[in-house]
């Protein structure tokens, strides 16, 4: 079945006074199908909240995509469109949710009007209408007293329900991806629950399919149908959930789970990967983890591994990994 | 809401009360009977000073003078102009409307192109024209309001006669002629004056506005707009403008007494019938009845001009109307 | 920085002006050639043209400009010395006296400036030129009190006061020893830009005549009496007029350099 969002060779790169661009985000490749759930996982400076915007096209107008980047959905070369072409996608087909729910709505603006301008943008509904949708998708996200919500100003409502107020407003065109770019992050655990358990119904329920950007491996497990890990603005491990949990291959994502800390358990030191993430314009030659890997070897310090199959529908960028040498 | 709006309007009250006490007790406080700072130099008979010293309580101690002359203002009695014999409050009267003419159209016009070359400048701001919009702005701000009359008055009075150079209408204009022509003929003579005040004050809420707007337009909640597929004119106007507003309401209270400063300048120069004129005449006739009349409604205005910025400004933040 | 340099190469050129001009110019109020030279456009012998009455205008420039900066100097340092005195009670004094200064801060500041002078000079009639400056100072203090007494809010709980008073320094003492010199810096920027203000209200002042008085030079009354000649004698116009922006041009690029030298963290 072809993929709903093929992205291919994504590379983002920032002009630079004087130097060489900087380079974020470097030939990311990857699928999403249709109801799929894919998280894309990473510390903060690896490059994947730009690789979320970059596929509605929202990246800053000083960034420029390689040559050979392709991002196509439904068939649809995303890419090389116009920004007038590209705005109808942008909420009707490709939805965005963002981390500070609070900062990402307008203070001045009722919620209802904010929802309803995600319904207007892109068809000619008169206002009853866009009233009456706004309320039922307050409804849909699980917010109480929807028909009085709906006239309220973020300002009154909880962090909980801003972001339930923002997936309604990503809902509202129907689109067929929701990207979300950190939505529990800034909320409370037990709220971060009930938005993920939110978000998983909704799949399910209309076959969205999502794109999950988080630092948070915990968030991950048990909800993901695949997991892309990121660092240095590349992909170095791409997996199904459950095998990439029961063994991950590449040293960078063994570091993520082993400083993760576990209620069960010895309770051990905690281990943290060494070292820490250089900014993006001092990315080391070769593999890019290298130095802070535990298992490098010469080979790693010279030659960028490429992602190399480690196991069943399981990659992994690294030549110990893969157990092989060029 | 109603309760905010009372006490507030009970301050600007208090405020104008006070200011008033001020004002008069300064011709009080003086050193030297104020009898003398009243009348100068002239001569006055003794009807003169009987009425003198009724309305203004100048052979009283200084409390009770103030008091004495409070109770006149209140009565609306503000003295008797010694340069023209008249009661003050008669001339004043005669006088607000042209002030107000000049002072409303140019408070209009200054927002109205000061928002909008703010906002603009702000969404392309890195275009030759908005720089130039700044710096001419700036050049406006910092010459004195009299000396772009001058400039003015030079480019399009003299050296190419377009407009008149002062006055607030053509005396030989027929009074037969029809409304059209006395419009065209007000609308002439009121052009230079507005232009010079706009000229000189526009800076003030065109750079604010474009901080302002600057500012909002780097928030997050726009980028999130941008991703429903919201289009650019939706966006300028609903999320960069409208939150930048609130601070700019504040602006206009802050920005009336420059309004005060300029209004006497310019309606000096060019012989606008207003109370800033009033005022700068008044003060070289030494006509002190007059001065403090018309300086005292001054004042009233500016507060009550500051009181309807802060209920606009409440209006416009969502986060202070009570629910 | 741009804006210091270009500052300091304005004062130093409007002190050059108003310190020697004076000196190298002729007699500013001299009448040599009624009858032919009389609005003679600036040449070799008349730098500046000469006026209506074949004064010559740089010298009047000159003068103007010493005058302009004396009283403006005067004006601001009275004005400092009432805004620091009043702000510095209000915001050091116990309860009650502190409320009653804010309102009294409160209605200094409701009273627009020119209203106040006006009614000053109304009652006070012509003034010889240090009282004028005086009188024009006076009506400068709200602002910079409101200034001051926001400091001294500030200033007042910091360590550093609390150690004084623990010393037993009494609290007139703490005022101008400990809290003063904290509220110095934004006092002194403040002050730069109300040079510009003094001076712009001085020559507007001198415009209506109620200034500099006449037959003395002012850039303001030179202003008033170009009015007559615009389309004739138009240097009469750009002579003051340039040099009035060039001088509060230089008060407001000295301030702006001063709030970012001394002052980086506000705005």
């Amino acid at each position: 079945m072809t993929p709903l969002l093929e992205v291919r060779d994504l590379r983002i790169s920032f002009p630079r006074d004087g130097t060489t661009p900087l380079v974020p985000v470097d030939d990311v490749s990857f699928e999403v199908h249709r109801g799929e759930l894919v998280a894309l996982v990473g510390e903060s400076g690896c490059g994947k909240s730009l690789t979320g915007l970059a596929i509605p096209r929202l990246l800053p107008d000083n960034a420029s995509l390689g040559s050979s980047t392709r991002i196509t959905m439904d068939g649809t070369e995303l890419v090389t469109l116009s920004e007038s072409a590209m705005r109808p996608w942008r909420g009707r087909r490709i939805a965005m949710v963002f981390q500070d729910p609070m900062a990402s709505l307008n203070p001045v603006m009722r919620v209802g009007a904010q929802i309803g301008e995600a319904i207007t943008a892109h068809q000619s509904v008169p206002a009853p209408e866009v009233r009456r949708r706004a309320i039922a998708l307050l409804a849909e996200v699980g917010i109480a007293d929807p028909a009085e919500r709906v006239d309220a100003y973020p300002h009154q409502l909880s962090g909980g329900m801003r972001q339930r107020v923002m997936i309604a407003m990503a809902l509202a065109g129907e689109p067929s991806l929701l990207i979300a770019d950190e939505p529990t992050t800034a909320l409370d655990v037990t709220v971060q629950a009930q938005i993920l358990e939110l978000l998983d119904r909704l799949r399910r329920e209309r076959g969205l399919a999502v794109l999950l950007i988080t630092h948070d491996l915990g968030i991950v497990a048990g909800r993901a149908d695949r997991v892309l890990v990121m660092y240095g603005g590349r992909i170095v491990e791409a997996a199904e959930t459950t095998p990439l949990f029961a063994a991950p291959a590449h040293p960078y994502t063994r570091g993520l789970f082993a400083s993760i800390p576990r209620l069960t358990g010895d309770g051990g030191r905690l281990v943290p990967i060494a070292g820490t993430v250089p900014p993006p314009d001092q990315w080391p030659e070769g593999c890019r983890f290298h130095p802070r890997c535990p298992v490098a070897i010469a080979q790693c310090a010279a030659e960028r591994p490429p992602l190399a199959p480690v196991g069943d529908h399981h990659l992994a960028a690294c030549w110990v990994a893969a157990g092989r040498t060029p | 809401m109603t309760g905010w709006l009372l006490r507030r309007s009970v301050d600007a009250l208090l405020t104008t009360v006070l200011a008033t006490v001020a004002v008069i007790a300064l011709v009080h406080l003086l050193p030297g009977d104020p009898l003398t700072a009243i009348v100068g130099d002239r001569a006055i008979d003794p009807v003169q000073r009987a009425a003198l010293e009724q309305t203004w309580g100048t052979n009283r101690p200084p409390l009770d003078a103030i008091g004495v002359t409070l109770s006149h203002l209140l009565r609306g009695d503000l003295g008797i102009s010694f340069a023209t014999q008249r009661p003050v409050a008669t001339m004043i009267a005669e006088r607000i409307g042209p002030t107000l003419l000049l002072g409303g159209l140019t408070l209009l016009l200054t927002f109205a192109i000061g928002l909008s070359l703010g906002l603009w400048s702000a969404l392309h701001p890195t275009t030759l024209r908005a720089r130039l919009i700044g710096t001419a702005t700036l050049i406006g701000y910092a010459l004195p309001t009299f000396v772009i009359g001058m400039l003015l008055v030079w480019g399009l009075a003299v050296r190419s006669p377009l407009l008149p150079s002062g006055g607030f209408a053509d005396p030989l204009l027929s009074p037969d002629a029809g409304g059209a022509a006395v419009l065209l003929d007000r609308l002439q003579h009121l052009a230079l004056p507005l232009l010079t005040m706009v000229l000189a004050t526009v800076a003030v809420p065109l750079r604010q506005q474009r901080a302002a707007a600057l500012g909002t337009a780097a928030q997050p909640w726009v980028l999130a707009a941008r991703a429903r597929g919201v289009p650019q004119a939706r966006l300028a106007w609903h999320h960069v403008w409208r939150p930048a507003l609130t601070p700019i309401v504040t602006l206009v209270g802050l920005w009336l007494p420059m309004l005060v400063a300029g209004a006497v300048f310019v309606e000096a120069l060019f012989s606008w019938p207003g109370l800033g004129s009033l005022l700068a005449t008044g003060t070289t006739q030494r006509d002190v009845p007059v001065v403090i009349g018309a300086g005292l409604l001054l004042v009233a205005m500016v507060q009550v001009g500051s009181l309807i910025a802060d209920v606009l400004y409440h209006l416009v933040d969502p986060a202070q109307r009570p629910r | 920085m741009k804006s210091a340099a270009a500052g300091l190469g304005l004062l130093a050129a409007l002190l050059l002006l108003a310190l020697l001009g004076p000196l190298v110019a002729m007699d500013p109020n001299l009448q040599p050639a009624l009858g032919d030279g009389t609005l003679a456009a600036p040449s070799i012998a008349h730098w500046l043209g000469t006026d209506q009455w074949s004064r010559d205008v740089f010298a009047r420039l000159a003068h103007g400009a010493r005058a302009s900066l004396l009283v403006a100097v005067v004006a601001v340092s009275v004005a400092a010395l009432l805004g620091v005195i009043i702000g510095l009670a209000a915001g050091v004094a116990g309860p009650w006296m502190a409320g009653v200064l804010r309102r009294v801060i409160d209605v200094g500041l409701a009273l627009p400036r020119v209203v106040v002078l006006l009614v000053l000079l109304a009652a006070l009639g012509t003034l010889p030129l240090p009282l004028f400056a005086v009188v024009l100072g006076v009506t400068g203090w709200p602002s910079l009190a409101r200034l001051v007494r926001g400091e001294a809010l500030r200033l007042r709980h910091a360590p550093f006061v609390a150690a004084a008073r623990a010393l037993g320094a009494s609290p007139v003492r703490v005022a101008f020893r400990e809290i003063l010199p904290g509220a110095l810096p934004p006092l002194l920027v403040a002050a730069a830009f109300g040079t510009a203000d003094a001076m712009l209200l001085e020559a507007g002042l001198s415009f209506l005549g109620l200034g500099i008085r006449p037959p003395s030079p002012s850039w303001g009354g030179m202003l008033l009496e170009a009015r007559d000649y615009l389309g004739t004698a138009p240097w009469l116009l750009l002579a003051p007029g340039i040099a009035l922006v060039l001088a509060t041009a230089t008060a407001t690029l000295l301030g702006d350099a001063l709030r970012r030298s001394l002052t980086p963290d506000q705005r």
